[in-house]
C-alpha cells in the first residue's frame, strides 16, 4: 500500500512537474526588417516542433527606421526586444558600442561554433578583445542579376561579359530609345551606382583599413567613382531608385537588364516583385575590374541576430539565434523562403544547392551563390561605417549629378568622414 | 456655502446678449457686377478644390489595389479593393488598437490641457501677485524654443523615468502647455468682469471654488476650443510619438503608417486605408465643432 | 464657512492666505511641468552639447569643451541641411502669406455667401495628420505614373503649352520626388497646402477688426482697391502679419514630417531633403552622436532666434517702434 502511494505521489509530482513546465510559456518579441521577417516566420514551425514553449512575436520596420529603433532603445536601457537583428552596414557600430550580450561567454558559448560559420561573417560581429556580440545568420553573396531575353535579343552572351569594359560595351548596345521621343527607355542599369557599389563591396577594406584610417581617398574609390560617372554620362542607366515603384516596374517590363545584388534579391523578385517574369533570369558573377584578374566577388548585405543587454529572456532568446543560425534545417528553410544564404556552412552541401531554380530558366543559381561565397575576401568593417557611407552616397550624387569632380569629391568626403569620427 | 446664483445668471445672460448683438458686420463692398463676383469667387473655388482634393483622392486610393494604384493612366474613381486593402492593414499591424492609442493618448492630453491650462489662465487673468508679469512673459517666452530641441533630452529623461514606449511620455509633460494658459488667459480677461471675484468671494466661496463653480461655467466655449485643439495636436503628433513608442502594439496613427511605408513591400493600397482612418476622424469632429475651433485658435492671436 | 450676514464682510486670516497663495498654486502646474519637461531638457542638452556620449546607458559622457560647436559649425552638413531648410521655409513660407492675405481680403470684402463654409474648408488642412496626407501626396508626385504627372503629360500633348512647360523647366512626365531640381518645391507645396488656410483664417479675424469708417473716409477720399489694400488693411494687419510669420518661421526650421516620409531619412538625392531637423534626427538616433546633435540644436536654436528678431524688426508696426 504504501508502496503505491509512493509510486503514485511520484507519479502526481512528474505530472505537475511537466504540466508547470509546460504552462511556462516564453514570449520572445524579436525585431527584424524586410525580408527577414518573412524568412523567420516560415522557420517558425521548425523552431516550435523543438521548443513548443516559447512563442515568437516578430516585429519587422523599414531598414533604416529598425536600426534608429534599436540604437534608440539600446540607448535608453528599455524597450528592445529580446533578439535584435542588425544588418551588416551596421554591425561595426554595435561591436563598438556596447549594450549587447557577448555571446561568446557561457552559458552561450557561441564560438564553439566557429568552424562551420562563415569566417568573414563571424570576424566582423568580434571585437577587438575577442567578445562575439552577435551571431551571422545569413550572408549575401552578391551577383549580376541579368534579363536573359534581353541579352539575346541583344545578341549578347553573358559569359563574354568578363571585364567591366565588356559590360559597358555590351550596355551601349542594350541601352536604346525604342519609343523615338530622344529618350532612353531601355538600360542597362537601373542606378549608375551599382557600378561603384560593385567595385567597392568586392575590395577587402571597405571605408576604414584595418587601423581604422579612412580610406575613401585611394585609387579603388578614384575608380569606382570614375566608372560609375562613367556609365552614368553615357546613359547607360535609368537613374532609377532603388526600391522604388519604377525599380519594381524596370524588373517588370525588362527595361532594366542588368542589377548587380545580393541573392536575396532572386527571393523578392520571385516572391513579390517580378514573379511574372521567372524564366527570364539569370545570375551571373561580377565582371572582373581589370583584364586578366578574377571576377569581382562582394557581398551586398548579410544579417546577424543580438541580444541586448536588457534582455529578461536571455535564455529564450539565445535558443531562438542558435536555432536559426546553427540549425541546418532552418538555415534551408530561411533560404528557400528569402534566398537568405546561409552562413552556417556545413548547409551548403544540402541537395537543393544542385536545384535547377525555374526563375533563372533552370539555372544552378545557388551553387554560383556558393561560389561567390568562398571567394569574397574578408572584409574589415568599422564602427563608423553608417557614418562614411552617408558621406560618401552624398558625394557620389553630386559627382554623378552635378558634375563635381571626382578628386575633389573623395578628398572632400576623406575629410569630413575624419572630422567626423576625430 | 452658497453662491449668489443670480449674479452668476445675470452674468450669463449679459454674455448671451453681447454674442446675439455682434452680428455680421456690413459687407465692405456690394459687389453688384455678376462678372467681378465671378472673379471673386474663382480664387477661392479653385483653392478649396486644391483644399479637398487630397481627400477625394486617398479615398479612391484605399479602394484601389497596389498595382492599379501605380498604373497609367492612375485610377480617378473607386473600385472594389478596399476590403482586401484593408485585410493587408490589419494583417500587418494592430490598426484599430493604434486608433485607440491615438484615441486615447489625444484625450487625456486634451481632458489634461483643459483643466491645467484654465487653472493657469485663471491664475494669471485674475489676480495680482508678485512677479505676475515676469512669470507671464518667461512662460510665452518658452513659446519660442523649439521642440526640436528638447527632444534628445527628451528621450533620455523618458528612459530615465522608464516611460520609453508609454503612453504617459506623450500626454504628460505637455499637460500645462504655455499656449494653452495663454489662450484662456486672454478669454477670461475678455469674458469675465473682475468685480466677480469679490462678490464670490464675499458669497464665502475658496479660490478653488471660485474658479470651478464660477468662472469655469463662463469660459466653457474657450476651454472647449483649446481641448479639441490640443486632441487634433496630440492625435497628429509624429516625431515624439515616433521617438518614444517602440512596439507596434504601443503606436500611434502616424507612426503606425510610417512603420508600414517603411517595409519593402509596400502595400500603398492599405496603407491609403490606414491614411484614411487617421484622417477622417478630427475631419468628422471639426465637421460639426469647425466654428468653435476656429474661433478658439484665432482668439489667443488676436488678442495677442 | 461661517454665514455672513449683509453688509458685514469678514476675511479671516485663512482666506487671506488663500487669497495671496491661490494664484501661485494655480499656475503651479505649468511651473512644474515645465521645470521637469520643458526646462531640464534644455539645461540638459545645454550640457550634452559640450560633451560627446554615444547614448548607450551607462558609457561615459565625455568632456570636450567647445569642440561639438566648433564641428558643427564647420560642418558642410549642417550647413547643407540648414540650407535646405531655409530654401523649404521660403519656397513654402512665402506662398503660404500671400494666398492667405489674399483669400482672406476675398472673404472679407463680405458679399461672399455661407462664409463658415468656405472658412472650414480653407482651413481642413491644418488638421490632418502631416503623415497621412504626406503618403498621399508621394503617391500623387510619383513617376513616371503619378496623378500629377499624368495631368502634365496631357498638357505637354497641347502644342503651344509644351512650350511654355520646357521654358519653364519642365520636362514631363517629371521626377518630382528624386530629380533635385523639383524636390524642394514638391515637399514646399504640402507645406503650403497645409498652412494656408490657418494663415487666411488668422488674417481674416485680424482684418475683421478693422473699423469699416476707415475704409469709408478712404473710399470717399476716391481711394482705389489697391490703394486701399496695400495702405489701410495692411498697415493694420501688422501685427497679425508679425505673429504670423513668426510662427511659420519658427515650425518651418524644424520641419521633420513631410520630408522624412517623402524622400526617407537620408533626405533623397543629393540630400536635397535634408532638413536641420532630419539631420539632429540622424545625427542622435541613427548615428549615435547625442552631444553633437545637442550641439546643432542649439546652433538652430540661434538662427531661429535670429531670424525671429529680425522679422520682428521687419514687420513692426508704429506701436511698436516707440
Amino acid at each position: 500500500m504504501k508502496k503505491m502511494l509512493l509510486l503514485l505521489s511520484l507519479a502526481l509530482l512528474v505530472v505537475l512537474a511537466s504540466y508547470g513546465g509546460a504552462a511556462e510559456k516564453v514570449t520572445l518579441p524579436i525585431a527584424v526588417f524586410p525580408d527577414l521577417d518573412g524568412a523567420y516566420e516560415q522557420c517558425l514551425p521548425l523552431f516550435n516542433s523543438e521548443y513548443p514553449d516559447i512563442e515568437v512575436i516578430i516585429n519587422s520596420l523599414g531598414i533604416d527606421d529598425h536600426h534608429a529603433h534599436i540604437v534608440t532603445t539600446i540607448a535608453a536601457g528599455t524597450g528592445a526586444e529580446d533578439v535584435v537583428a542588425v544588418e551588416i552596414a551596421y554591425i561595426a557600430q554595435f561591436v563598438a558600442e556596447g549594450g549587447l550580450v557577448d555571446l561568446a561567454q557561457a552559458p552561450y558559448n557561441a564560438t564553439d561554433y566557429s568552424h562551420s560559420i562563415t569566417p568573414y561573417a563571424l570576424k566582423q560581429a568580434t571585437t577587438t578583445d575577442g567578445r562575439l556580440v552577435a551571431m551571422p545568420v545569413d550572408i549575401a553573396p552578391a551577383c549580376g542579376f541579368y534579363r536573359r531575353d534581353v541579352f539575346a535579343e541583344n545578341n549578347i552572351d553573358i559569359n563574354d561579359i568578363k571585364t567591366l569594359e565588356d559590360l559597358f560595351a555590351a550596355g551601349e548596345i542594350i541601352t536604346k530609345d525604342t519609343t523615338g521621343d530622344g529618350r532612353n527607355d531601355h538600360w542597362l542599369l537601373a542606378d549608375a551606382a551599382s557600378i561603384y557599389d560593385m567595385i567597392i563591396h568586392s575590395a577587402p577594406e571597405l571605408y576604414f583599413d584595418e587601423d581604422g584610417n579612412c580610406q575613401v581617398n585611394s585609387d579603388r574609390f578614384r575608380e569606382a567613382f570614375t566608372w560609375a560617372k562613367r556609365f552614368h554620362d553615357a546613359g547607360l542607366a535609368g537613374a532609377i531608385g532603388a526600391w522604388s515603384q519604377e525599380w519594381f516596374a524596370g524588373f517588370q517590363e525588362g527595361t532594366v537588364a542588368y542589377e548587380p545584388c545580393g541573392a536575396w534579391l532572386g527571393g523578392h523578385l520571385e516572391g513579390w516583385m517580378a514573379p511574372e517574369t521567372s524564366g527570364k533570369w539569370g545570375v551571373a558573377p561580377w565582371p572582373a575590374l581589370h583584364e586578366g584578374e578574377e571576377p569581382m566577388a562582394g557581398f551586398w548585405g548579410g544579417s546577424y541576430l543580438a541580444i541586448p543587454e536588457q534582455s529578461q529572456n536571455k535564455d529564450a532568446a539565445w535558443k531562438f539565434i542558435e536555432f536559426i543560425a546553427t540549425n541546418r534545417d532552418s538555415q534551408i528553410t530561411a533560404f528557400k523562403a528569402t534566398n537568405a544564404f546561409p552562413s552556417w556552412m556545413p548547409a551548403w552541401d544540402d541537395p537543393m544547392f544542385e536545384e535547377e531554380l525555374e526563375f533563372f530558366a533552370g539555372q544552378k543559381a545557388r551553387l554560383l551563390w556558393t561560389d561567390i561565397a568562398k571567394a569574397v575576401p574578408g572584409v574589415v568593417t568599422y564602427k563608423y561605417d553608417a557614418i562614411a557611407n552617408s558621406i560618401i552616397a552624398a558625394e557620389l550624387g553630386m559627382v554623378l549629378h552635378e558634375d563635381k569632380d571626382i578628386d575633389r569629391a573623395l578628398s572632400d568626403a576623406q575629410r569630413q568622414i575624419e572630422r567626423r569620427i576625430r | 456655502m452658497a453662491v449668489k446664483n443670480i449674479d452668476i445668471q445675470n452674468l450669463k445672460q449679459k454674455n448671451m446678449k453681447r454674442h446675439m448683438q455682434r452680428k455680421e458686420p456690413e459687407p465692405l463692398v456690394n459687389v453688384k457686377s455678376g462678372v467681378s463676383k465671378f472673379f471673386l469667387y474663382l480664387p477661392l473655388v479653385i483653392w478649396a478644390l486644391i483644399t479637398l482634393y487630397p481627400f477625394w483622392y486617398m479615398l479612391v486610393l484605399a479602394t484601389r489595389g497596389p498595382a492599379e494604384i501605380f498604373r497609367m493612366p492612375p485610377p480617378v474613381w473607386f473600385s472594389k479593393a478596399l476590403l482586401s486593402n484593408y485585410e493587408v492593414l490589419l494583417d500587418r499591424l494592430p490598426f484599430w488598437r493604434n486608433l485607440w492609442n491615438s484615441f486615447y493618448i489625444a484625450a487625456m492630453a486634451s481632458l489634461l490641457s483643459m483643466f491645467f491650462c484654465s487653472l493657469g489662465g485663471f491664475g494669471f487673468a485674475m489676480y495680482k501677485f508678485k512677479g505676475r508679469n515676469l512669470l507671464f512673459n518667461f512662460m510665452i517666452a518658452t513659446l519660442m524654443i523649439p521642440p526640436l530641441l528638447g527632444i534628445v533630452p527628451y528621450f533620455i529623461m523618458m528612459s530615465y523615468f522608464g516611460w520609453v514606449n508609454t503612453p504617459r511620455a506623450l500626454y504628460l509633460p505637455g499637460a500645462a502647455g504655455a499656449y494653452g494658459i495663454y489662450l484662456l488667459r486672454q478669454y477670461i480677461l475678455s469674458a469675465v468682469p473682475p468685480d466677480l471675484m469679490d462678490a464670490a468671494r464675499i458669497d464665502g466661496c475658496t479660490e478653488f471654488a471660485i474658479y470651478y463653480r464660477v468662472v469655469l461655467p463662463i469660459i466653457k466655449p474657450g476651454v472647449g476650443a483649446l481641448g479639441l485643439i490640443s486632441f487634433i495636436g496630440s492625435w497628429n503628433n509624429f516625431m515624439t510619438a515616433l521617438v518614444i513608442l517602440k512596439q507596434r502594439v504601443t503606436y500611434t496613427l502616424p507612426v503606425a503608417l510610417r512603420s508600414f511605408q517603411g517595409a519593402a513591400q509596400t502595400h500603398y493600397g492599405a496603407i491609403m486605408v490606414g491614411a484614411t482612418i487617421a484622417v477622417f476622424p478630427l475631419l468628422i469632429i471639426f465637421a460639426f465643432m469647425s466654428k468653435q475651433i476656429i474661433s478658439g485658435l484665432t482668439l489667443g492671436a488676436l488678442k495677442g | 464657512m461661517e454665514k455672513l450676514e449683509a453688509g458685514q464682510i469678514k476675511i479671516n486670516p485663512f482666506r487671506r492666505w488663500q487669497k495671496k497663495a491661490a494664484p501661485y498654486i494655480f499656475i503651479s502646474p505649468f511651473y512644474i511641468a515645465f521645470l521637469i519637461f520643458g526646462a531640464f531638457p534644455i539645461v540638459f542638452a545645454l550640457y550634452l552639447s559640450f560633451n560627446t556620449w554615444t547614448g548607450v546607458a551607462g558609457t561615459a559622457i565625455e568632456f570636450v569643451g567647445w569642440e561639438n560647436y566648433y564641428y558643427t559649425l564647420t560642418d558642410p552638413m549642417f550647413w547643407d541641411a540648414l540650407k535646405t531648410t531655409i530654401l523649404i521655409g521660403v519656397y513654402s513660407g512665402v506662398p503660404q502669406h500671400i494666398l492667405a492675405l489674399f483669400f482672406a481680403f476675398i472673404l472679407n470684402l463680405g458679399f461672399v455667401k455661407v462664409k463658415e463654409f468656405w472658412k472650414a474648408t480653407i482651413f481642413m488642412p491644418y488638421i490632418t495628420s502631416a503623415v497621412a496626407i504626406a503618403l498621399v501626396f508621394s503617391v500623387f508626385y510619383s513617376h513616371p505614373n503619378g496623378f500629377l504627372n499624368y495631368i502634365f503629360v496631357l498638357l505637354n500633348n497641347i502644342p503651344g503649352l509644351s512650350s511654355l512647360l520646357s521654358w519653364i523647366g519642365l520636362d514631363p512626365p517629371v521626377n518630382w520626388l528624386a530629380n533635385t531640381a523639383w524636390m524642394r518645391p514638391a515637399v514646399s507645396f504640402t507645406v503650403v497646402w497645409m498652412f494656408t488656410g490657418w494663415n487666411t483664417i488668422l488674417y481674416l479675424a485680424g482684418m475683421q477688426a478693422i473699423s469699416h469708417e476707415l475704409y469709408e473716409a478712404a473710399r470717399v477720399d476716391g481711394a482705389r482697391w489697391p490703394q486701399i489694400f496695400f495702405r489701410i488693411t495692411l498697415p493694420c494687419l501688422k501685427p497679425m502679419i508679425q505673429f504670423a510669420v513668426i510662427m511659420t518661421v519658427i515650425g518651418q526650421m524644424q520641419l521633420f514630417d513631410q520630408p522624412l516620409i517623402l524622400f526617407g531619412v537620408h533626405g533623397g538625392t543629393g540630400r536635397a531633403g535634408y532638413t536641420i531637423a532630419m539631420f539632429l534626427y540622424q545625427t542622435a538616433f541613427n548615428w549615435n552622436f547625442f552631444g553633437s546633435a545637442a550641439s546643432i540644436a542649439y546652433v538652430t536654436f540661434m538662427f531661429i532666434l535670429i531670424i525671429t528678431l529680425i522679422t520682428k524688426r521687419l514687420l513692426r508696426s508704429h506701436e511698436e517702434v516707440d
